[in-house]
């Protein structure tokens, strides 16, 4: 391992060398090479499905092209690792998203301290925040969130909702739903959306929140049927479901996806990296990608999305913290 | 009869040059990716998602799903010549393959491998046309309980996986299922012999333990027998099957459609589960099960069918759903999305023109692929005679590279060849190595579906014989699992007959 880090160091000083004569010889223009993009999740996920469409259109803004390169494992962990600790030059950037907020605070509220944090990253902005809705199969007798909850609350811990994961965003949708409502349910965790899809769809759940993008095509095709809207206003797609808030309770959930830099990553640099990407999230082949997922762009700048973050991070700390306390351990 | 009008049209799509060359171009790519060990199906489509960007989004997705099911007809090349499984889902090809290479019959078996990945391949793209809306709604049928009911059977088979005395299998079969549980429980979230290293959170990864235990293993014991080798020169009729041996692969051809078919519709590790379901399923239906092990064409023909068949059924809840089962077919669907087509219940009826395009461009590429695998067989076997001292370095390295591209992890290198050293001492020890290899994937399927089944029941048993499909298959395991124990009392009596019954 030792040596294999002194290997890498050893080339990343050669590169870095190399880049700084070029950069004293003639006044380069950044960037002057491909953009490594870190996805710490598998491939095929939703950091794909926004990834790849702003990986395709980046390349008409930047000249150079970005290469999205998939580091899973961890919870994510190995990817977030590798992206903070890559050379601060702007040429390694890593997706950053819920994942890492929950990820990462989840490790501070069981006193431990993560190896990298938040504040090791330098913000470029939001490329979408994904919305979770509410749904039940396409057969339930729930027709409406009130359905829902009034059963729910007839048969408190008879009633089973499924997720993508532990701690995963899908899980927290559910629970902070559940909460708020002061329902009990019980949670299955599968392996992944699709697989959690699946089984609502083949009624092996009773309800999940899972991500807007996933869940609308399947309620067109009446597999399943969408309750709520866990965003603070309605989906266009999906113009006649409400939202939680119009029902009366405000549940709001979903996952933002966007850009991170290593924290020393030069300002100019920074800069240019945001422009870009607030470029491309404007960019009508982007906005028609994401439209066709059936979803509109929700982005954010680089100083919005530290804002949004910090904020973030602590209300997911306080559903955290409920959770350690109910006795839920992930501790390796 | 709209389907074959549908079809027709579809044919016209695929058919235009540009189609057939996008095609050709995921096949071969599929092919290469199959072959090399440790490059599956999702490095190769990952890889290739970028030059994705410039092209329409018939020939995005003719060339990606070229590379998926390419990839599993490649993948028995170097199981076959060197026991080295180029693909996951070739495992057990190693078992026979290998043997019949020893024997001398590597072109027969690469043949023939050949030969039935084109007709299960061929028959699944039948199954996803007819059949995918009707399936996919069987597919979500499939809940935990299920799903543990099917891996009940599935693990009794694994008794019948090991060539030595049952105890010996029964070790393998317990030491892969203890391997299995290191990691993250993913349901609770408790950290399992893990000792604190992040690169063990998510348990030891298939591909460096099977690619260790086999390949590394092979190339160590190989170290031991004399540097001169005997040099073999097939001639041309050696190449191919002989009448026997195709009569002897048409059975097993067939299940293994239909297995690889429909187990593929499932999720989980729907390719490795085909291939070894139908490998002991043609090994209890044959009538000298004693020689399986030891170089029984059916012992290629029918995995390697399955595994290609179950590339079409995990298309099924795919197209018809849009809910990929399997990584690689996820990574398709991104690449579906980046071009603005979002699979779901509706992606047929809204994108008829893609998905007939799709299913002509499937036969064709199965067409293709077995025109590029065919004349390949004779360089393929000629490579059996690079000395060893010069192929064996070679196939080291490329199993290193092979599997550093996965999660570009050095710790995965340091599990190949601890699993390769481990796989070097079973085999001295004379365990078979199939039991713990296919253990460490079932049991921690299984561990999970039975808890998701009794999280879901809220911890009442009853959950499992309230479902008619789960009870179908736990009455498959009790009389597997009664002939078993019958055989066992009889002690090595004749309980062949019996046993037929059981797999059709």
């Amino acid at each position: 391992m030792k040596r294999n880090r002194s290997f890498i160091f050893l080339i990343m000083a050669g590169v870095f060398s190399l880049s700084l004569v070029s950069a004293n010889g003639v006044k380069a223009e950044f960037p002057e090479r491909p953009i490594t993009l870190i996805n710490p999740q598998a491939p095929g996920g939703a950091n794909d499905a926004l990834a790849r469409p702003f990986a395709a259109v980046a390349e008409k803004y930047l000249g150079k092209p970005v290469v999205v390169v998939n580091k899973p494992g961890a919870s994510g962990m190995i990817g977030n690792i590798a992206g903070a600790q890559a050379a601060p030059d702007g040429y390694t950037l890593t997706i950053g998203s819920t994942l890492m907020t929950i990820v990462m605070d989840w490790e501070v509220i069981n006193g431990r301290k993560p190896e990298v944090y938040r504040n090791d990253y330098v913000s470029i902005g939001v490329l979408s925040v994904i919305p979770t809705v509410l749904s039940v199969p396409y057969g339930s007798s729930w027709k409406t969130l009130a359905d829902a909850v009034r059963e729910i609350k007839g048969k408190p811990s008879q009633y089973t909702f499924c997720s993508a994961g532990l701690l995963s965003p899908t899980h927290l949708g559910s629970e902070r739903f559940v909460r708020a409502y002061g329902l009990k349910c019980r949670h299955v965790p599968y392996k992944g959306g699709g697989p959690a899809l699946t089984a609502l769809v083949g009624g092996h759940a009773d309800f999940t929140t899972q991500f807007s993008l996933t869940s609308i095509p399947l309620a067109r095709g009446n597999k399943l049927r969408i309750l709520a809207v866990q965003a603070p206003a309605r989906i266009k797609s999906i113009p006649d479901v409400p939202t939680f808030k119009e029902t009366g309770m405000k549940v709001e959930n979903g996952m933002w996806l966007g850009l991170v830099a290593p924290k020393n990553t030069p300002a100019p640099v920074v800069e240019k990296l945001r422009e870009v990407t607030a470029k491309v999230t404007k960019d009508p082949t982007y906005v028609e990608a994401i439209r066709d997922l059936g979803e509109e762009v929700r982005s954010m700048d680089g100083n919005e999305l530290a804002k949004y973050w910090d904020q973030e991070s602590e209300e997911i700390s306080k559903l955290l913290t409920q959770f350690a306390k109910e006795g839920l351990k992930i501790n390796p | 009869m709209d389907a074959f009008i549908d079809l027709y049209n579809g044919f016209q799509n695929a058919l235009t040059l540009h189609n057939i060359y996008l095609c050709f171009l995921g096949c071969l790519w599929g092919s290469m990716v199959g072959v090399l060990p440790g490059i599956g199906p999702l490095a190769g489509i990952t890889l290739l998602i970028p030059a994705t960007y410039g092209l329409d989004v018939t020939g995005a997705i003719i060339m990606l799903a070229g590379i998926y099911y390419g990839a599993m007809y490649g993948g028995s090349t170097t199981s076959i010549l060197m026991n080295i499984p180029g693909e996951s889902a070739s495992v057990v090809t190693c078992l026979d393959g290998y043997r019949m290479t020893q024997k001398g019959r590597a072109g027969a078996a690469l043949f023939i491998a050949a030969f039935g990945s084109w007709v299960g391949g061929t028959l699944s793209v039948l199954g996803v046309m007819l059949l995918a809306p009707v399936l996919a709604n069987l597919a979500t049928k499939f809940g935990p309980t299920e799903i543990f009911a099917l891996l009940l059977v599935a693990f009794l088979l694994l008794g019948s996986l090991g060539t030595g005395s049952f105890l010996k299998t029964s070790a393998m079969v317990i030491l892969g299922m203890l391997a299995g549980t290191v990691g993250m429980d993913t349901l609770t979230g408790v950290y399992r012999f893990t000792h604190g290293m992040r690169d063990l959170y998510d348990g030891l990864g298939f591909v460096p333990v099977a690619m260790g235990m086999f390949g590394i293993g092979e190339i160590l014991s190989a170290t031991e027998q004399s540097m001169v080798r005997e040099v073999y020169r097939p001639r041309l009729r050696e190449l191919l099957t002989n009448w026997e041996e195709f009569r002897a692969s048409i059975g097993p051809i067939l299940r293994g459609s239909g297995i690889g078919f429909f187990i593929g519709l499932l999720p989980g590790a729907a390719h490795i589960l085909s291939s070894f379901v139908s490998y002991t399923v043609e090994k209890r239906l044959a009538k000298r099960p004693e020689e399986f092990g030891h170089g029984r064409i059916e012992g290629v023909a029918g995995p390697e069918t399955a595994n290609n068949a179950a590339t079409g059924g995990a298309m099924v809840p795919f197209l018809s759903l849009g809910i990929p089962t399997t990584p690689a077919i996820a990574v398709i669907m991104v690449a579906l999305l980046i071009h603005g087509v979002r699979p779901g219940p509706l992606f047929i009826s809204e994108n008829p023109k893609l998905f007939w395009s799709l299913i002509a461009s499937m036969y064709l590429g199965n067409l293709i692929l077995v025109a590029l695998n065919l004349p390949l067989i004779g360089l393929f076997v000629s490579l059996l005679r690079v000395p060893f001292r010069i192929l064996f370095p070679v196939v080291l390295f490329i199993c290193l590279i092979g599997t550093y591209s996965i999660n570009y992890s050095s710790f995965d290198l340091i599990i190949l060849l601890g699993f390769g050293f481990l796989g070097y001492f079973f085999r001295k020890l004379e365990y078979d190595l199939a039991p713990f290899v296919l253990a460490l994937i079932i049991g921690p399927l299984m561990e999970e579906a039975f808890r998701q089944s009794l999280m879901r029941s809220g911890g009442s048993p009853s959950i499992f014989w309230q479902s008619p499909i789960a009870l179908g298959f736990f009455l498959i395991a009790g009389v597997l699992l009664g002939l078993n124990i019958m055989r066992g009392l009889k002690s090595g009596g004749r309980g062949e007959k019996e046993a037929s019954s059981v797999g059709s």
